[in-house]
C-alpha cells in the first residue's frame, strides 16, 4: 500500500527524461509528492527514491537541505513571514507577533488547531521594497499590517470561491526610471 | 569619484515598463521585442555577438561584476557537447529584488536574452533556476516561454532557421547559497547544493558537467537592448569603466522603497533622497549597505559615495546585486549585524569548516552580547571570527560576506558594540526611550 | 607529459605533471595536514586544512588538496599566512568538538590529536556551550556513528557515493546543523560499509566490534592477506594478549587499493571464543596428538570411494599441496569437498589481473553477482566504470547492484544460456568499437551455468575482441588448490567414513556415516558425533599463502603464535600421514613451500620467500606550533 497514488507515482517516473541527467529529477519529483501530501514522510521519500532508481538515503539527504521541503505536517496554509533586515526595519517582528496570536499558535511551525494554518519565520524573500512580506499559498502579501493579516486569515477561515488568478505582475512598476535616465521617446512608427 | 559622464538617452532595462500587459508577448513585440534575437539568428555569427556585448561593456549584474562577454569567451564552442547558458534567477541577497522586478515586468527580456546568449554560446539550451518562493514570476516565465514555443521562436526551428534552441526553467527550494553559481550548478544537476572548487571552472565543467556559463538575469535582460541599439550605444552610459544603467533596489527606512534603474555613477544620496524619498520623517539616516546585505556598509556621512562599481571596490565596499538597505537612528546596529548573522549562519551550506562553524560562532557570541552577558572576550570573538572568514579561509563568498558584516559594522559603530558588550547598554533604545 | 619542477618550503624537486600540491609534500617528508582530501577520492577542498600559501598565486591561502602542481611553482608551507590559515581552521574544527580523547577509540591514531598537537594554537579559547547530539548512534551492528565528534570532512558520504555506488549513508540539514545518517535511521547495509571506518580521520565513526577493546600502542599487528574470499584483500591483523582483536585494511594498489569488504573487516571473532577447541578428543575423552592421528588413521584408511572429505574454504596452497600427497597415496580414491566452492576450473592461458580493470575500455560481467561474491573486484569495476569512462555489459538473469549506473547495459539471459549470451557480444557494437581491453569476467552463476562451455565462450570471445578473461572464484584459495589437483567437487552422498575439516559440510552429515572424523575450531553440534575431534588453528594462527583468483601467490603473516596443545595445520597433515603409512618428513612450511615450488609451475612463487614485512609509516612531523 504506497503513500502516493499511481498516477503521481507515473509522473514521478516520466521526469528523467526532461533533464540531461536522472538525478535532477529529484527535487521536482519531490515537490510532486510535496503537492500530494502536504509534507513528505519517510514513506513517501522512499517511493520518490524507488520511482526514480536512487537510494532513499539519497533523497533524504536533498529533501533535508532545502527550507521549501517540509518533512513535517504544515496545515493548509503557512505563513513563510520574511524577519530579514529591510522587513525587520519595517515591523515584520511585529507582524510575526500578531500572526502567531491570530492563528493561535505559540511557535513557528506549530498548526493551528483548525489545521488550517502554521508560520514559518524566513530570510528574504526578494520584495523588500514591499516590506513587510509574507508568502502565503505561492503568493506574496505584501506591504503588510496587522489588519491586512487578519483578512487575510479571515477570508482562509471563510474561503469564497475565488475566479483562479490569471498570472500577471505583482503590481504596475513602482519607479521604472531614475531622475538622470531621460524618459522614452514617444515611438511614432512601429518597426517590423 | 569616479567621473561621472553626464546623463544620456533614456532608461535601457525599464523602457517599455509603463506599458501594460508587457509580458504578454504580442505586447512585447509590438515595441520592438524579439528584433534582437531574429537578427542574431538570422544575420550574426556568435563571435558578432560576442564583440557587441563586448563593446557595450557589460558587467555581470549578480554581485561578482564580471565582464560577460568575456564570460561567455571562455566557453569552448567547439565542445562537442550541449553548452549550457543558466540564469541565475534565485536573488536572494537581502535588500535585492531586481531580478523578481524584471521578470515580472517583462518576463519575454530575460527570455530573449538567455537565447542571445545561448547563440553566442554555440549553444542551444538556457535553463533559468529560479527560487521556490518566486511562484509568480515562475509562472509568468513558464508562459511566456509557451508563448514563444507557439509562435515558433523557440523550439526546433527558431524563427524558422535550423538553429533549435529552447529555454527551460527549474525551481529552486529555499537555499540562499544557490546564489553562489557552482552550489546552482549542483542544486541544478539534483544534489544538495555545496559549492564545488574551483578550478574546474563552469566554462569548462558546469552544468552536467558540459561547459556552461552562469549569468544574472538582469545581465541577460540587458542584452536585447544591446543587440538592438549597438553595444557602443550602452557604453555611452555610466562611468569610464563601469558602463551601462543598473538596477537598484532601495529599501528599509526610506519614504518610498521601490526598485529604480539607474545610471551607473550616480551618487546614493541621489538614489536615496531623490529617488527613493530619503529618510523617514524625523529620521537621521545612520547607516547603508551599498549593495545588499553581503557589501560593507557605509555610515549615512558617505551617502556621496558614487555608484561606479570600480570606485566602490576600490574603498573596500562593493555595488554588489544592488540590494541599497538604509538604516536610520532608530534602529541598533549590533542588532541588525546579529540579525544579518544568523541569516548567513543558517543560510551556510556546511561543506568549508570556517563558514560552519564560524557563523554559528558568530551567531551564539552575538547571543550572549544581546542578552547581557558580553564583555571584552567576546568582542575578541568577534574579530577573530570575522577574520577567520576572510582572507580565503572559505570555499566560496557566503562565509567572507558574514565576515564583512562583522568587520564593517564594528569598524564604523564600533561605540554601539562596545556599549552592549561591556555596559549591556544600547543607547539607540535609550534614546527612543526618551523620546 | 614531462615532470615539473616546484619548490616547497625550500626544497626542490622535480614530480610529475598533475600531482597534487599534497602529494607532492608528501615526497619531501613535508605534512600538509587534511581531513577531507584521501587519496582515493575526488578532491573536494571542502575542510580548508590544507591552506598552503603559494606564488605565483593569489594573496589568500589556497587549498593544496585541489591546486595540481605548475612548473617553478613555490609552495610555502611555514610562512605565517599559511601556518596562520592551519591553525585557524583547527580551531574552528575544535570548536564543538567534544573533550571526549579518554574515551574515544581514535585516540592514538588520530589525526585530529596529531595535527592540533603539531599545527593547532597551543591553548583554547573557546568557552560556552558546544554543539551537542544524541550519541553514539548505532549505524548497523558493526559501525557506531558520535555525531559530536564528526568535522563534517564528507569522505564517508563521498566513499559511498563514488566508491560504492551506493547512498544509504547520507548528510541531513545543512550548515552547523549537518549530521551523517544512515537512511532514514535504517541499519547500514552494504558489504562495504566497514571502509569508512578506516576512512573517518575522527572518532566519529568506529566499529563496535573493536568498541572499548584496546588502544592502538597495546596492540601488535601483522601484514597479512584476509581469507574470506578469493580475492585476497591485503589486511593488517591485530592482536592483544594473544586475541585477534582487530582487522583493518591495508592497501595494495594492485589488488584492493585500500578498501575490504565487511566479511573480512569483522568476521573474525570466532577466532577469540572462550570455547575454541585446544585439545584433540577421542570419542569425548582428551587424547594425545599421535593417539588422535592413529584413530583418525584407522577410520579412514583403505575406505577409498566410501571415504568423504569436506575441505574448508581457505584451504593455504601448502595444505592442498600435502593434503593432494595423501590423496595420492593412502587416501585414493576418497571423495572430497570444498566448501562454498564454485564449479570454475583452471583458467587456460592469460588471465586478466585485477589492476588491468583500471584500463578496460568495456568490462563484460557475466553469471555473477560480484558484490557478494568478489566484493572488492566489484569496487573495481565500479571505478573504472565511473571514474575511467569504462562501459559496462553484464549477462546475469536477475538485477545486480552493477545496474545503479544508468549506462550499464544488462542482459538477462534465461539461466543456463550465459554462454550463448556471450558469443553473441562479438557482434556488439561495444565491443567491435572498444579501442583498448576488454575484461571479460565471469562466474558459475552459482551453479546454473554449465561451465565449461561457459569459459570456453568466454576465451574466444577474449580472443575475438582483444580481451583477457577473469574467473570468478569464490572460496578462498580455489585457483591454489586448483593447481596443487585438489577440485573438491565430489558429492559426499553415501560415504561411509567422513573426514570434516573446517566447519561442517552445508548439506549436513550424510545419514550413511558410520566413522566421522572432525578437525575444525569451535565445538559444534555435529562434533557430538564424532569419533575423533582435532583442534584446528584459526586464520590468524595460519602461516602459508593463497593463490587469488588472478594467480597471485600472497602470504599470510599470523599475528598469534600457534601455542599447545594447538598444533599447525601443515603439521597435522604430515603426522596423519605418517600414521597412514606414508614417508613425510618437513622441518617446517619452508620445507613443504620448496617442494611444491619444485613440483607445480603455478606455486613457482612459494619458493620465494615472502617480503620483507612492511616498514610501519613514518610520522610525518610538522611544526610543533604555529
Amino acid at each position: 500500500m504506497s503513500t502516493l497514488p499511481a498516477h503521481v507515482l507515473d509522473e514521478i517516473r516520466e521526469l528523467p527524461a526532461k533533464y540531461p541527467q536522472q538525478r535532477s529529477a529529484v527535487m521536482p519529483a519531490l515537490d510532486l509528492a510535496q503537492e500530494e501530501l502536504g509534507y513528505l514522510t519517510p514513506e513517501a521519500m522512499s517511493e520518490v527514491a524507488v520511482a526514480l532508481q536512487l537510494d532513499p538515503g539519497y533523497v533524504e539527504g536533498v529533501a533535508t537541505f532545502y527550507t521549501l521541503f517540509h518533512l513535517e505536517p504544515i496545515g493548509k496554509h503557512r505563513f513563510y513571514l520574511c524577519t530579514n533586515l529591510s522587513c525587520t526595519l519595517r515591523g515584520a517582528n511585529e507582524i510575526v507577533k500578531h500572526v502567531r496570536g491570530a492563528i493561535g499558535v505559540h511557535e513557528a511551525g506549530e498548526v493551528s488547531k483548525d489545521g488550517l494554518f502554521s508560520y514559518e519565520e524566513v530570510e528574504c524573500l526578494g520584495a523588500c521594497e514591499y516590506a513587510p512580506v509574507a508568502r502565503l499559498d505561492r503568493r506574496y502579501q505584501v506591504d503588510l499590517t496587522n489588519q491586512k493579516v487578519d483578512a487575510l486569515i479571515a477570508e482562509r477561515r471563510n474561503p469564497v470561491v475565488q475566479p483562479p488568478h490569471p498570472a500577471a505582475p505583482l503590481a504596475q512598476p513602482t519607479s521604472p526610471r531614475s531622475g538622470e535616465v531621460k524618459p522614452p521617446k514617444k515611438r511614432t512608427k512601429k518597426s517590423g | 569619484m569616479a567621473e561621472q559622464r553626464g546623463t544620456v538617452g533614456g532608461p535601457v532595462l525599464t523602457e517599455w515598463f509603463a506599458t501594460r500587459d508587457l509580458h504578454k508577448l504580442d505586447v512585447y513585440e509590438s515595441l520592438g521585442g524579439y528584433t534582437a534575437l531574429r537578427k542574431v539568428l538570422k544575420e550574426m555569427t556568435a563571435a558578432q555577438v560576442i564583440d557587441e556585448v563586448k563593446i557595450s561593456g557589460l558587467r555581470g549584474r549578480g554581485g561578482a561584476d564580471f565582464p560577460t562577454a568575456t564570460k561567455w569567451s571562455f566557453v569552448p564552442k567547439d565542445h562537442p557537447g550541449p553548452k549550457y547558458i543558466v540564469v541565475n534567477a534565485d536573488e536572494s541577497e537581502p535588500g535585492s529584488a531586481k531580478d523578481r522586478y524584471l521578470m515580472e515586468n517583462s518576463p519575454h527580456m530575460l527570455i530573449e536574452g538567455a537565447a542571445i546568449a545561448s547563440f553566442a554560446i554555440s549553444g542551444h539550451q538556457a535553463w533559468i533556476y529560479i527560487r521556490g518562493e518566486y511562484d509568480l514570476p515562475y509562472e509568468m516565465l513558464r508562459d511566456a516561454i509557451a508563448e514563444a514555443h507557439a509562435k515558433g521562436y523557440l523550439g526546433e526551428h527558431s524563427f524558422g532557421t535550423d538553429y533549435p534552441m529552447d529555454v527551460r526553467l527549474y525551481r529552486g527550494h529555499g537555499a540562499y547559497i544557490c546564489g553562489e553559481e557552482t552550489a546552482l550548478l549542483e542544486s541544478l544537476e539534483g544534489k544538495r547544493a555545496q559549492p564545488r572548487s574551483r578550478p574546474p571552472f563552469p566554462a569548462v565543467k558546469g552544468a552536467w558537467g558540459m561547459p556552461t556559463a552562469v549569468n544574472n538575469v538582469e545581465t541577460l535582460s540587458t542584452v536585447p537592448w544591446i543587440m538592438r541599439h549597438g553595444g557602443a550605444e550602452y557604453a555611452k552610459r555610466g562611468t569610464e569603466r563601469a558602463k551601462g544603467t543598473r538596477m537598484v533596489t532601495v529599501s528599509g527606512d526610506v519614504q518610498k522603497p521601490g526598485n529604480y534603474e539607474i545610471e551607473i555613477g550616480v551618487t546614493y544620496r541621489h538614489v536615496i533622497e531623490e529617488l527613493a524619498g530619503g529618510a523617514l520623517p524625523g529620521r537621521k539616516i545612520k547607516v547603508f549597505w551599498p549593495g545588499g546585505s553581503s557589501a560593507k556598509v557605509l555610515p549615512g556621512s558617505m551617502l556621496d559615495t558614487s555608484t561606479d562599481l570600480d570606485y566602490l571596490k576600490s574603498i573596500g565596499t562593493m555595488g554588489g546585486s544592488g540590494g541599497i538597505i538604509v538604516m536610520d537612528d532608530s534602529h541598533c546596529v549590533v542588532k541588525a549585524a546579529a540579525r544579518l548573522l544568523r541569516f548567513y549562519a543558517f543560510e551556510s551550506c556546511g561543506k568549508c569548516t570556517p563558514c560552519r562553524v564560524g557563523g554559528n560562532w558568530a551567531v551564539r557570541t552575538y547571543e550572549r552580547i544581546l542578552a547581557g552577558e558580553g564583555s571584552q572576550i567576546e568582542l575578541g570573538i568577534l574579530e577573530r571570527v570575522s577574520d577567520g572568514l576572510q582572507n580565503g579561509r572559505c570555499l566560496c563568498g557566503l562565509g567572507d560576506a558574514a565576515g564583512w558584516v562583522i568587520e564593517s559594522t564594528m569598524r564604523h559603530f564600533h561605540n554601539e558594540y562596545e556599549e552592549h558588550s561591556l555596559h549591556n547598554v544600547c543607547s539607540v533604545e535609550a534614546a527612543l526611550a526618551h523620546a | 607529459m614531462p615532470d615539473v619542477n616546484v619548490t616547497i618550503d625550500g626544497h626542490k624537486l622535480a614530480v610529475p605533471a598533475g600531482m597534487l600540491v599534497v602529494e607532492a609534500a608528501k615526497l619531501v617528508g613535508i605534512e600538509i595536514p587534511v581531513f577531507c582530501y584521501h587519496h582515493k577520492l575526488d578532491p573536494v577542498g571542502a575542510c580548508r586544512l590544507c591552506l598552503v600559501e603559494l606564488s605565483p598565486g593569489p594573496p589568500r591561502p589556497q587549498t593544496g588538496c585541489t591546486t595540481p602542481v605548475a612548473e617553478g611553482m613555490v609552495v610555502k608551507t611555514l610562512s605565517p599566512m599559511a601556518v596562520q590559515a592551519r591553525a585557524d581552521i583547527l580551531e574552528f574544527e575544535l570548536v564543538n568538538h567534544p573533550l571526549d580523547c579518554p574515551v574515544c577509540d581514535k585516540g592514538g591514531e588520530c589525526p585530529l590529536q596529531d595535527f592540533t598537537f603539531r599545527h593547532g594554537y597551543p591553548t583554547s579559547r573557546i568557552d560556552g556551550p558546544r554543539l551537542h547530539f544524541k550519541k553514539p548512534i548505532p549505524l548497523s551492528e558493526t559501525i557506531a556513528l558520535d555525531r559530536e565528534r564528526c568535522v563534517l570532512c564528507y569522505r564517508c558520504t563521498r566513499y559511498y557515493d563514488e566508491v560504492a555506488w551506493e547512498q544509504e549513508l547520507t548528510v541531513g540539514q545543512r550548515g552547523v546543523q549537518s549530521f551523517i545518517t544512515s537512511q532514514f535511521d535504517q541499519p547500514l547495509q552494504s558489504i562495504f560499509s566497514g571502509n569508512i571506518i578506516d576512512l573517518c580521520p575522527v572518532g566519529a565513526l568506529t566499529s563496535r566490534v573493536w568498541r572499548f577493546e584496546s588502544r592502538p600502542w597495546d596492540m601488535t599487528h601483522t601484514a597479512s592477506i584476509c581469507s574470506k574470499c578469493a580475492v585476497g584483500c591485503n589486511v593488517n591483523l591485530w592482536q592483544r594478549r594473544g586475541q585477534l582483536v582487530r582487522v583493518t585494511a591495508r592497501e595494495n594498489d594492485d589488488i584492493d587499493e585500500g578498501w575490504i569488504c565487511d566479511r573480512g573487516r569483522f568476521d573474525y571473532t570466532d577466532v577469540n571464543d572462550p570455547t575454541r577447541l585446544r585439545t584433540p578428543r577421542i570419542r569425548g575423552a582428551k587424547a594425545t596428538w599421535a593417539d588422535a592421528l592413529q584413530a583418525v588413521a584407522e577410520g579412514i584408511k583403505g575406505k577409498k570411494v566410501k571415504l568423504g572429505i569436506s575441505l574448508p574454504a581457505d584451504i593455504t596452497n601448502e595444505e592442498a599441496f600435502l593434503f593432494r600427497s595423501l590423496l595420492d597415496g593412502p587416501l585414493r580414491g576418497a571423495r572430497v569437498k570444498m566448501h562454498g566452492r564454485t564449479a570454475l576450473p583452471l583458467p587456460l592461458g592469460e588471465t586478466l589481473r585485477i589492476k588491468e580493470i583500471d584500463d578496460a575500455r568495456v568490462l563484460v560481467v557475466v553469471a555473477s553477482d560480484t558484490e557478494n561474491e568478489v566484493p572488492i573486484v566489484n569496487l573495481r569495476i565500479k571505478k573504472a566504470v565511473s571514474k575511467r569512462g569504462a562501459r559496462l555489459i553484464v549477462i546475469h538473469p536477475d538485477g545486480v547492484d552493477l545496474d545503479r549506473d544508468p549506462r550499464t547495459v544488462h542482459i538477462r539471459n534465461a539461466p543456463g544460456s550465459a554462454a550463448a549470451e556471450v558469443r553473441k557480444l562479438a557482434s556488439n557494437e561495444l565491443l567491435k568499437s572498444a579501442g583498448g581491453l576488454v575484461a571479460i569476467l565471469y562466474g558459475d552463476g552459482l551453479g546454473s551455468e554449465e561451465i565449461v562451455d561457459l569459459a570456453k565462450s568466454c576465451r574466444e570471445l577474449a580472443e575475438a575482441v582483444g580481451g583477457k578473461v577473469m574467473p570468478l572464484y569464490r572460496a578462498t584459495n580455489e585457483r591454489g588448490a586448483l593447481a596443487a589437483g585438489v577440485a573438491g567437487w565430489d558429492s559426499l552422498d553415501g560415504v561411509e567414513a567422513l573426514l570434516s575439516w573446517g566447519p561442517p559440510p552445508t548439506a549436513g552429515i550424510p545419514k550413511s556415516v558410520k566413522f566421522l572424523a572432525v578437525w575444525d575450531h569451535l565445538p559444534r553440534p555435529q562434533n557430538e558425533k564424532a569419533a575423533v575431534v582435532l583442534s584446528a588453528t584459526t586464520f590468524a594462527q595460519r602461516q602459508g599463502s593463497y593463490t587469488n583468483l588472478e594467480g597471485t601467490v600472497q602470504f599470510l603473516r599470523p599475528p598469534i603464535e600457534v601455542d599447545q596443545p594447538l598444533k599447525d595445520s601443515w603439521e597435522v597433515l604430515t603426522e596423519l600421514g605418517v600414521a597412514l603409512g606414508m614417508n613425510l618428513d618437513y622441518a617446517g612450511i619452508f620445507a613443504i613451500q620448496r617442494e611444491a615450488a619444485a613440483t607445480i609451475p603455478a606455486m613457482a612463487a612459494l619458493a620465494q620467500p615472502p617480503s620483507a614485512e612492511p616498514e610501519p609509516q613514518p610520522v610525518l612531523v610538522g611544526p610543533a606550533h604555529p
